[in-house]
């Protein structure tokens, strides 16, 4: 493959890069929406509990342990998701469970005991003191979660393209069945710019996002 | 006004209850301190004061009126609330700190800073250096001071500290200490204190009480119980020593005896026949400015006789051994064994207005051991 075959391939299918990275993005965009949505709660009240805590994220690891092949296969014998954007959101949504509750639940509960019974021993109420000290204080540990899962998810999304989704795995997986060696090349590093630049961008945010006061030292 | 009526505290899977079948009353506008071995129980029943632990069975009171009755929250925001760990909001400023509870009862922005800034002055911190700094660039002293600013935010009337200095170091400790009780002198309240230092808890409390596997052995004020403790176990608590303990409650004035004969330094040679006239055993000497600066003893003028020069140098040697009114008795004691003498003038900021002995030390004490 030379460096025009290559771009000649971007011209000519300029059009389907488009649809397929805009169906990419939507799928990852729709996956950690729905995973923070479900996810965040679930770790925080596992906080409460440190038998349920136990019990979820052992569930949530042994998910994770799944590979993503298999897990995509599974969830398409299943009548009501089958083929398509249900079982992919599914998958996407499982695989999320781990890193997030994981991050929500240690960022929660290595916030430092004495801050807490010292914030309940004023009269805060328990929500205030989940705004306004749980989630700034953890917040180093939950973002750190939070950017492993939209990369993860990235990556994670170009295999449901073996279960119909029309994105940029396409293009890898068409590519090798056919020998198109621009055509995977493409697929591949598109999908590897987004992810690094998805995780530069977190990065940037964690870093504003982190309380000064914890930051800051003597 | 606290009063604590058969409180028992019962943990699951536990033999002995934690407290057991308490009753204490506390006194409005005193420093009550709870005293023991770990364990004992003390903390659990600070803690039961402000509903952070409910009582298994009984009732606390505050000013008459059954604690479970407010909702806990806002109890809590009533009560002032300092423990060892101190628990300041690290990603909060010094000054955002401090304003938790005026923010929990929603005072308004200029009334939440001028109280803010008067209580990091209060706290003896560096008000414009202090306010926007973040915990972790204090030392631990400096960030206990804000843990009691923020306790002290919205003047309530009742203070709970648990092992409040505990974690600092023995100087902060020391200066903490001083400064509670002189700001206990101005704004009166009724402050329930945990700690298991009983030189402590002989220095800050009006009252003691003392703890044992969860039962009250011993109430009373410090002076009662260093002088009649009820039992083997508050003897060996309060240590062998307990009798120089006492001497801490103790101040230089309390032993005060009149000076018997002054002496200006002009007119040392007279100093013999002035102590002679006087009848007394010791005279201190006046500078031009009439401070005092030294002391002469009838041993002194035998022992030098016309040599006045040698008596003046001789006088000079005490020109430290001097206490204020203030000053406790073991610190007026140290001097004593320092100089080496019998005497101590007591001034009063600069001018001097008695004096303090070994022999009126013993006595005072003496005395009062057999009240």
């Amino acid at each position: 493959m030379t460096l025009s075959d290559f771009t000649s391939f971007l011209m000519k299918n300029s059009k389907t890069i488009m649809e397929y990275s805009e169906n990419h993005f939507t799928l990852v965009l729709l996956a950690v929406g729905i995973s923070l949505a479900i996810w965040v709660p679930v770790g925080l009240l596992l906080t409460k509990s440190d038998k349920w805590a136990a019990r979820v994220l052992a569930l949530a690891n042994t998910i994770f342990c799944i590979p993503s092949l298999s897990m995509f296969a599974i969830l398409v014998t299943i009548p009501m998701f089958g083929l398509g954007r249900k079982s992919a959101l599914l998958a996407l949504v499982l695989y999320a469970m781990m890193p997030l509750i994981r991050s929500v639940y240690d960022g929660v509960k290595n916030v430092d005991r004495n801050v807490i019974e010292a914030a309940r021993g004023m009269g805060m109420g328990t929500r205030r003191i989940l705004i306004e000290i749980l989630v700034p204080l953890g917040m180093p540990i939950i973002f750190a979660g939070f950017r492993i899962t939209v990369v993860m998810t990235t990556g994670i999304a170009a295999i449901a393209t073996y279960i119909g989704e029309r994105n940029l795995g396409r293009f890898i997986q068409e590519g090798l069945i056919r020998s198109n060696t621009p055509m995977m090349v493409t697929g591949a590093l598109i999908i590897s710019v987004i992810a690094i630049g998805l995780d530069t961008i977190l990065g940037l945010v964690e870093k504003r996002i982190v309380p000064k006061g914890l930051r800051i030292s003597r | 006004m606290i009063e604590l009526e058969q409180i028992t505290k019962q943990y699951p899977g536990q033999a002995m209850p934690a407290v057991d079948k308490l009753f204490l009353s506390i006194p409005k506008g005193e420093i009550c301190v709870l005293v023991g071995p770990s364990g004992c129980g003390k903390s659990t029943i600070l803690r039961m004061i402000n509903r952070m632990i409910e009582p298994t069975s009984g009732i606390v009171k505050i000013n008459g009126e059954d604690v479970t009755r407010t909702d806990p929250d806002q109890l809590r925001m009533g009560i002032g609330y300092v423990i060892q760990q101190i628990g300041l909001l690290p990603h909060r400023t010094i000054a955002e700190n401090i304003a938790i509870v005026p923010r929990l009862y929603k005072w308004p922005k200029e009334k939440i800073r001028k109280r803010v800034d008067e209580l990091i002055v209060m706290m003896g911190l560096d008000l414009e250096k202090t306010r926007g700094k973040y915990p972790a660039q204090l030392s631990g002293g400096q960030m206990q001071r804000v843990g009691v600013a923020r306790a002290m935010a919205v003047d309530p009337p009742i203070m709970l500290m648990d092992e409040p200095f505990g974690a600092v170091d023995p100087i902060a400790r020391t200066h903490l200490q001083d400064e509670l009780l002189r700001l206990q002198k101005e704004i009166k309240k009724t402050i329930v204190f945990v700690t298991h230092d009983i030189n402590e808890a002989i220095k800050m409390g009006d009252r003691i009480a003392i703890f044992d596997a969860g039962k009250l052995v011993q109430f009373g004020t410090p002076e009662e119980i260093l002088t009649n403790p009820i039992n083997e176990f508050v003897e060996d608590f309060i240590g062998r020593d307990r009798v120089v303990k006492k001497l801490n409650l103790y101040l230089a004035e309390d032993a005060m005896q009149p000076i018997g004969c002054v002496v200006k330094g002009n007119e040392l040679h007279t100093a013999a026949q002035k102590m002679k006239d006087a009848g007394a055993e010791v005279a201190f000497l006046l500078n031009e400015e009439g401070k005092a600066c030294g002391q002469i003893t009838v041993s002194d003028t035998e022992e030098f006789g016309r040599d006045i020069e040698g008596l003046r140098k001789r006088v000079l040697r005490t020109e430290k051994a001097f206490v204020q009114t203030t000053t406790p008795f073991p610190d007026a004691l140290s001097l004593l064994l320092e100089y080496d003498t019998d005497y101590l003038g007591i001034l009063k900021g600069e001018e001097l207005c008695g004096m303090l002995s070994f022999k009126g030390i013993r006595k005072h004490v003496y005395r009062k051991e057999g009240e």
